[in-house]
């Protein structure tokens, strides 16, 4: 071959030996920063033999185990990374107290590339170097001027996360903190990776989602729902963006951000910003403080729509918008369809058409969804329900005919892949609001929606709908 | 003989008391206090005792789980509680004030601005300690629920199940406090059951003829190490407030107590906050001192 003339965009010798030497040096660096991490698993793992054995040879002669606890700080000031591993086997920590430990530093990951980052949160994927694994890391969002310490949301995601074990819940691996442990300043979860977000897959479908797949979608969101309201787990805020699915078509909940522990009978003030806007039920957005699982139900009604569209089903521009678009959709209750809702913080001051035209306001979502079989019409329905009380429970919805009848859900292997963003590239980001803000909750005051259906084309002309509801 | 965790076992005593004590004076469910204890039994396994004044510890630890509860509490609320227990004004071990003693003045247990600004930053710093030294893991279950619905399923032909009923959960809340750490290396079912027993039989009640822990999941074995554990610390407190008068008299043991104590002994170098010495060397000289102390009284 004839040597060709350098241009100027053909590397040189020694950009190609600079590029060799980084190369080099930066493998080097990666295989250093692994053995690291190698050796504090090995000195880790030593530890907790150790402390296996002493265990069983430290009990007493009458049969008590010897517990005792260090009395003074160690010898050796902290040293930052790896601490748990490095500060050896503490001479007298011979007592296990079945499994807690230090969490480990950030530095046993490797980051590979952002997954999502913004304003409100931080998700890297990365390697675990002992291992090889892919993990998600999210980042705990501390605000170091909040005077009230480690934010609630970020304590409770992490302590639902672990006692969570179902195939359509996110793994917690652990959890992970900043190189500097005098100071905790930056926590990470390292999540289990998985691929997609429904959210991401469905902006970029050429496609709607087949019936079949929407099935399998659905049942695995209710299963893992399901799961959450049997352990008294409200999610709080199910959306799209919140549901992870990996290449063999598994479904996972993640973001519990917002979720909470809830007793039975449920704590008597609970807040109501929660749920994004676009999946808010209609109970949280007249105020009600006392609510309970039927609101992730609401917020599974709404994803239901979307698989169906690709859209989001209710995009209100504010809380009073919302409203209308759920009156609009599903109709105006009254005291049949709702008993009580009028007892409702700001419920009190709304008008409502009532009479003759009320009761033509009824469901429109067999008008909205042409296609949905009837029972998947008597489903959507349910979850839809303006009145909590009358929406499925995820057990319900799981036996629900609409889920036996054809087209039977497609086997999860099935599904079709995605590109993985997730795997790849940086993401967009998206206009979706936001999860709910902290601050005031909304008050809606006194609105007029006895209006609503005079753009409706299958209402009878002419009934004048400006009739106050007492 | 004495035990040479002696020292280290008084603290653990003390400041599990004092946790109860605030968590009464705050109000909080003893759900939420309970947990409080049993996240600062594990802390205590992992990091020294002597690391942080032992009552910040017990502040954290009860503003932690009181945050992940439904019944949270401010700062504010949690220095005002602490600073009142550690005072003088404090009864929290202390001898009875006789009567004539004039009633101590507000200021003598309310915080100054400054007092609070360190309180505040102690807190947080110490909050996220713990959760990082726990690695982020506080999830408790306590026996309590359980030891009711066990008590249910039970027939007790000559009692009412709710005086048993309130036993037991005495001998629960007393495990909590002592230094045994029965929390930490039994399962909740296995202490419930020992407390329903132990309640069962301080009140003469018929218990069935039957091996019925096994149905709870207890061998016996495990429920006679219980059985005696939970018994064992009211007496082991009776000895030790006739052994060390001081500790008892003088409010709560505070860590300057402690480290004074050790540097006087050579044990900790100028900083006052680096052993220098084996931990089985400063218990036995810690031992010592309490054997002065019970010379002493
Ligand atoms: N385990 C995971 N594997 C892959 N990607 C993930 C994983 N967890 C989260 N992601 C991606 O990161 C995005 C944001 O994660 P997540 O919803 O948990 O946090 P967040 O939205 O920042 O929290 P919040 O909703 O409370 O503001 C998800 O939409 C998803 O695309
Ligand atoms: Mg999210």
């Amino acid at each position: 071959m004839a040597s060709k003339g350098k241009s100027r965009w053909a590397e040189t010798e020694e950009d190609a030996e600079l590029a060799a030497r980084q190369k080099r040096e930066k493998e080097e660096k990666k295989r250093m920063k692994a053995e690291k991490a190698r050796r504090q698993q090995e000195a880790l793992e030593a530890q907790k033999a150790k402390e296996a054995t002493a265990a069983t040879q430290e009990d007493g002669d009458d049969g008590r185990p010897v517990k005792r606890r260090r009395l003074s700080p160690e010898a050796s000031a902290t040293n930052g990374t790896g601490e748990a591993a490095s500060n050896t086997a503490p001479k007298l920590l011979r007592f296990n107290g079945g499994g807690f430990g230090k969490c480990r530093s950030v530095e046993n990951y490797d980051k590979l590339n952002d997954i999502e980052e913004g304003a409100y949160g931080w998700v890297a994927r990365a390697k675990e170097l002992a291992t090889g694994k892919i993990v998600a890391l999210k980042r705990l969002k501390i605000d170091p001027k909040d005077r009230s310490g480690l934010p609630v949301t970020g304590l409770r995601e992490i302590q639902i996360l672990r006692d969570c074990d179902h195939r359509n819940v996110v793994k917690l691996k652990e959890v992970v903190v900043g190189e500097d442990t005098r100071k905790i300043e930056n926590i990470f979860l390292a999540l289990e990776f998985v691929e997609h977000d429904l959210k991401s897959i469905l902006e970029d479908m050429p496609e709607p989602f087949l019936a079949s797949e929407v099935k399998t979608l659905l049942l695995q969101l209710a299963s893992g729902v399901s799961y959450l309201h049997d352990h008294w787990i409200l999610h709080r805020d199910l959306k799209t963006s919140n549901l992870l699915l990996n290449n063999r078509g598994q479904l996972k909940i993640a973001d519990f951000g917002m979720a909470r522990y809830v007793g039975d009978p449920p704590p008597p003030k609970l807040t109501q910003l929660v749920v994004t806007l676009w999946y808010r039920a209609p109970e949280l957005l007249l105020g009600a403080s006392r609510y309970g699982a039927a609101i992730d139900m609401w917020s599974i009604g709404c994803i239901f729509g979307e698989l169906l569209t690709r859209e989001p089903l209710l995009q209100g521009k504010n809380e009073v918008d919302e409203l209308g678009l759920i009156f609009d959709l599903c109709g105006v209750p009254n005291e049949d369809s709702w008993p009580g809702f009028r007892r409702l913080p700001n419920a009190r001051s709304l008008r409502l058409p009532s009479g003759k035209d009320a009761r033509t306001a009824g469901s429109a979502i067999r008008v909205r969804f042409p296609l949905l079989t009837t029972a998947g019409v008597s489903l959507l329905n349910g979850l839809l329900a303006l009145d909590p009380e009358k929406r499925p429970t995820a057990k319900e919805m799981l036996a629900h005919e609409y889920f036996r009848q054809d087209p039977k859900p497609k086997q999860e292997a099935m599904f079709p892949t995605f590109p993985s963003k997730a795997g790849q590239e940086r993401r967009r980001r998206r206009e979706t609001p936001n999860a709910p803000m902290r601050g005031g909750a909304a008050e809606i005051g006194a609105v007029d929606f006895s209006g609503i259906f005079t753009g409706r084309e299958r209402e009878e002309k002419g009934g004048g709908f400006a009739l106050r509801m007492v | 003989m004495r035990s040479h965790t002696y020292l280290q076992d008084i603290i653990f005593y003390t400041t599990q008391c004092l946790t109860q004590s605030a968590g009464l004076l705050l109000q909080l469910p003893q759900s939420v206090t309970a947990q409080a204890n049993v996240l600062l039994a594990r802390f205590w396994l992992i990091e020294p005792m002597l690391s942080y004044e032992f009552s910040d510890t017990s502040a954290a630890t009860l503003y932690l789980t009181a945050k992940l509860s439904s019944h949270p509490v401010s700062v504010r609320d949690i220095c005002n509680a602490y600073t009142y227990l550690w005072s003088d004004s404090s009864p929290l071990f202390r001898r009875q004030p006789s009567p004539q003693q004039q009633p101590p003045e507000p200021t003598a247990y309310t915080p100054t601005d400054s007092q609070k600004t360190s309180f505040h930053n102690r807190l947080l710093s110490l909050e996220a300690r713990i959760l990082y030294t726990l690695g982020f893991d506080t999830h408790v279950a306590l026996p309590h629920p359980l030891a009711i619905t066990y008590l249910q399923a039970l027939e007790f032909f000559n009692h009412s199940k709710s005086e048993i009923g309130s036993l037991t959960i005495k001998y629960l809340n007393t495990a909590l406090l002592s230094p045994q750490m029965l929390y930490l290396t039994h399962q909740p079912n296995a202490l419930a059951v020992a407390a329903v027993y132990n309640a069962a039989r301080d009140l003469g009640a018929k218990m069935p003829d039957t091996s019925w822990w096994e149905v709870f999941d207890c061998d016996r074995e495990e429920l006679g190490f219980l059985v005696v554990g939970m018994r064992s610390l009211e007496g082991w407190v009776g000895k030790m407030r006739e052994d060390g008068k001081g500790v008892w008299e003088e409010g709560m043991v505070r860590r300057k107590d402690v480290e004074g104590e050790m540097t006087r002994r050579g044990l900790l170098r100028g900083n006052g906050d680096k052993a220098v010495d084996e931990e089985e060397e400063m218990a036995r000289l810690m031992d010592e001192r309490m054997a002065t102390m019970e010379a002493q009284s």
